[in-house]
């Protein structure tokens, strides 16, 4: 069941992340510089510490990793030529492509293992390296990871673009959290940091680009600068980009409001483009506490919400009803699976449940924050609709970001969180599953049968197998109530025409983009 | 005067102290740091732990807090976790364009504010007076962010003639300096204006009421020199008390409209320290703002004196 309403596309240029950039129509020219407007600075320019969206946005343009994410967001080969895997599944020879830092230093093994024992160090998805046991750099184009037991999910990991996996020279290695010099291989290269101002990046003439595609494809690709410079500006204030890119002083907002959105769409000088789905809206459910120890008070829960008022209202209108924990279409995509339990919307089912439950009026907090729309969004209207539908005693606890997360990583104080889930999703099943299986364990309660799906979906060594555990845990996400996914929703940017070959991603992407 | 101005300051410190124990008490005690920034909702208990470690996030508040007095003893507002560095150099990169702001936008309070009070008390009950005073009382009504949001839409967007935001440094270019504060001034300094002028005239009226000044009057002096020289020196007292109260409003105001104009001062700044808990710049900035309230009611203090023979400090 896919429906939509509200805005659609009349978006120039939209269409879903999974399709291909075909060959330009219009001739490539070099020159210029681009202006990309974001909400809020980076936390930090060192890639392999942070995954926020807002370094992200900026870091995947300096730097490179071995594997990364196609448009599709499959598993492809970036500074890697390619990987062999032993037969055990516990040695990894990655053969390296030819490239070169920022410094002029050309890209070595040597480097590729300074810069992966750093993130072993320091990177924020450590835990992905959490089974390997030895880096080596046998020779200046292959480097090994050899690994205590079979991890097939170390190719998924080491390519996401989170918190990427970030090839730096050997000398950055030995370098605290964000204490390196920026220096990648990527077709642009860092210039100048204003804090609370912009980023300025540089088209980086030495770029080596890899010969084995023939184009941009995904993060991954044949990559060309053809600005001579970007610029990423950090403009707080939604009203201000949508200005500032209808007054043309910006090239690219990659964040539009849904009412801004349809006002710009009629003019002719900007491009809207839809990037459906972003994310999962999910109700994050605190098994530990009170009533919610209770599987039929969270059934009841389940069983009662309109998901489609809520994931509507908090998102404007952009959004649709997708009932799997993957997006449709990827390779773990779990079919109907718990479809059933999807959006019920019966009250008369949930009063049942809830009375078998034996409530007795608990107070139920419902956490969420003030810093994104949508979180706040689903705290308000799941609350009202929880209290007028089935008379629960629910409370909305709306604070900032850094206090809801602070407050979801204890058991007290909280029963149901409101969550947008970007990255995971586009990640594959392993993040999504591992938000709710341990150590992450986001509702406090360990479940045998949850444990045992993710187990064998991050150990099988055949995907079939790891596809069937995925299915497992879909099950399981439904029949236990571990969660709720309200639906997936999506996000508007807008470019100025004259930037052509502008494709939404999960960054803003500037190489292959020029100015008309 | 120096006395005055020796007592005053020593007497600025308790009050600084308190200030800053209260800070550090506060942002300690709330919920979250930079890790949540840093590691993102998909960040486990454990991953928030070690990335604690990493920024030394993990030390009691014992030895933090007297880290921090220990550091501000020696001038050193500490280093910004996630700027790459000090709070100090932080700080002292806005301060001019937060100052600017302000100062533009005080300008601009002062001139039209005092100016327009002065108006409409020579003409009181009169249009000029009812229509200055709507106005005023509109402009002291219109919250400053959808003021600014309005004037972006309309100078920048349909007219085209100023930017939309960011900042161009004076030293770099006055022309473009100018363009991009003249929004921000103008939104920041519109609520100020509308007090300044209904103050003003207040004080203009009652002063105007005053014997001297019909004595004033009876002496032939012209009508220039009575308002000019004999009432606005009477009524400045308490339109310095209220400028000094605006200069404090400003700051605060500076906040919301560097987050609307994307000007990076020193309210983003602090905007940004809290969002992210990056705690030594929510502590140093607000270290800061109060000391510039002190010397702000001290400069107050001192033109007092200047302004009325009066008022003297030495005794």
């Amino acid at each position: 069941m896919i429906t939509r309403r509200g805005f659609h596309a009349a978006v120039a240029g939209a269409g879903a992340a999974a399709t291909v950039v075909g060959a330009p129509a219009i001739a490539q020219k070099k020159g210029g510089e681009a202006i990309v407007a974001q909400q809020s600075p980076p936390p930090s320019l060192d890639a392999q510490t942070t995954s926020a969206q807002h370094a992200r946005n900026i870091t995947t343009h300096i730097w490179e990793t071995l594997y990364a994410r196609d448009e599709a967001g499959n598993v492809v080969p970036d500074l890697a030529e390619g990987v062999n895997i032993s037969p055990d599944g516990m040695t990894y020879s990655f053969k390296l492509r030819k490239a070169k830092f920022h410094n002029g230093k050309d890209m070595t093994s040597a480097d590729v293992r300074a810069s992966m024992e750093r993130y072993k160090k320091v990177g924020n998805s450590s835990a992905v390296l959490r089974d390997v046991v030895a880096f080596e750099a046998p020779s200046p184009d292959t480097f090994v990871m050899k690994l205590s037991k079979p991890v097939p999910s170390l190719l998924d990991g080491i390519s996401s673009p989170r918190a990427p996996f970030a090839i730096m020279p050997e000398e950055q290695g030995g370098k605290e959290a964000n204490k390196i010099d920026y220096i990648g291989t990527g077709p642009f290269q860092f210039a100048e940091y204003r804090p609370d101002s912009h980023v300025l990046l540089r088209r980086f003439d030495g770029y080596v680009a890899n010969t084995a595609y023939k184009e941009r494809d995904g993060f991954a690709g044949r990559k060309t600068a053809h600005l001579d410079s970007v610029r990423i500006r950090f403009m707080p204030e939604a009203g201000a980009r949508a200005a500032a890119l209808e007054a043309g002083e910006i090239h690219v907002n990659e964040l539009i409001p849904t009412p801004a959105a349809q006002r710009l769409k009629a003019n002719r000088n900007i491009r809207i483009h839809e990037m459906m789905p972003w994310a999962f809206q999910v109700i994050v459910m605190n098994h530990s506490q009170g009533p919610m120890q209770n599987l039929k008070f969270r059934q009841a829960i389940q069983a009662v919400l309109d998901y489609e008022e809520i994931i509507a209202i908090a998102n404007d209108g952009l959004y649709r009803m997708t009932h799997g924990w993957q997006h449709p279409g990827g390779t773990y995509f779990a079919g109907d699976i718990g479809k059933e339990l999807y959006n019920q919307k019966n009250v008369a089912k949930a009063k049942q449940l809830l009375a078998e439950s034996g409530y007795k009026g608990e107070e139920i907090v419902f956490l969420g924050d003030s810093t994104i729309a949508n979180h706040k969004g689903t705290t308000e209207v799941g609350t009202e609709q929880l209290r007028r539908l089935l008379g629960i005693n629910v409370r909305a606890h709306i604070v900032d970001w850094p206090t809801a997360s602070s407050m979801r990583l204890k058991p007290e104080g909280w029963h149901l969180w409101a969550l947008g889930m970007g990255i995971e999703p586009y990640e594959g099943p392993f993040n999504v599953a591992g938000f709710f299986a341990k150590p992450q364990l986001q509702t406090h309660v360990e479940d045998p049968v949850f444990e045992e799906a993710f187990a064998r979906l991050q150990s099988s060594p055949q995907l079939a197998d790891r596809q069937k555990a995925m299915a497992d845990l879909q099950r399981r996400m439904y029949d236990n109530v571990t969660a709720i996914k309200l639906g997936d929703f999506g996000i508007i940017q807008g470019a100025r025409a004259n930037v052509e070959n502008f494709k939404p991603y999960r960054a803003p992407r500037m190489w292959d983009v020029w100015l008309a | 005067m120096i006395r005055f101005l020796a007592n005053r300051l020593i007497a600025a410190l308790p009050v600084l102290f308190i200030v800053s124990l209260l800070t550090f008490v506060l942002i300690y005690f709330v919920p979250g740091d930079v890790s949540a920034e840093l590691a993102g909702p998909g960040a486990s208990a454990a991953d928030i732990a070690r990335i604690r470690a990493v920024y030394g996030l993990d030390s009691p508040f014992h030895e933090r807090l007297l880290g921090w007095y220990a550091a501000l003893a020696q001038g050193d507002l500490g280093q910004s976790v996630l700027l790459r560095r000090s709070v100090t150099e932080a700080i002292l990169e806005r301060l001019p364009v937060t100052l600017s702001l302000t100062a533009l936008a005080l300008f601009l309070a002062i001139a039209v504010g005092v100016a327009t009070g002065i108006l409409a008390a020579m003409r009181v009950n009169t249009w000029v007076d009812q229509a200055t005073m709507t106005v005023a009382l509109a402009g002291l009504s219109l919250p400053d962010f959808w003021l600014g949001l309005v004037m972006i839409y309309l100078f920048a967007v349909q007219l085209g003639w100023l930017p939309t935001g960011g900042y161009v440094p004076l030293t770099e270019d006055p022309i473009g300096w100018l363009r991009s504060m003249a929004m921000p001034a103008l939104a920041l300094a519109l609520t100020q204006i509308g007090l300044l002028a209904r103050m003003t005239r207040a004080s203009m009226l009652d002063v105007l009421r005053q014997d001297f000044m019909r004595t004033a009057r009876a002496k032939g002096l012209p009508n220039r020199v009575v308002i000019f020289k004999h009432a606005l020196a009477n009524v400045m007292i308490p339109v310095i008390t209220v400028v000094g109260l605006s200069v404090g409003i400003l700051l605060g105001g500076a906040i919301v409209i560097e987050q609307v104009f994307s000007i990076p001062g020193v309210g983003r700044l602090i905007i940004g320290g809290i969002l992210r808990r990056d705690f030594p710049v929510i502590q140093g900035g607000l270290l800061l703002t109060a000391t510039v309230f002190v010397l702000v009611n001290l400069a107050v203090d001192i033109l007092y004196a200047v302004v009325d023979p009066r008022v003297r400090y030495d005794r």
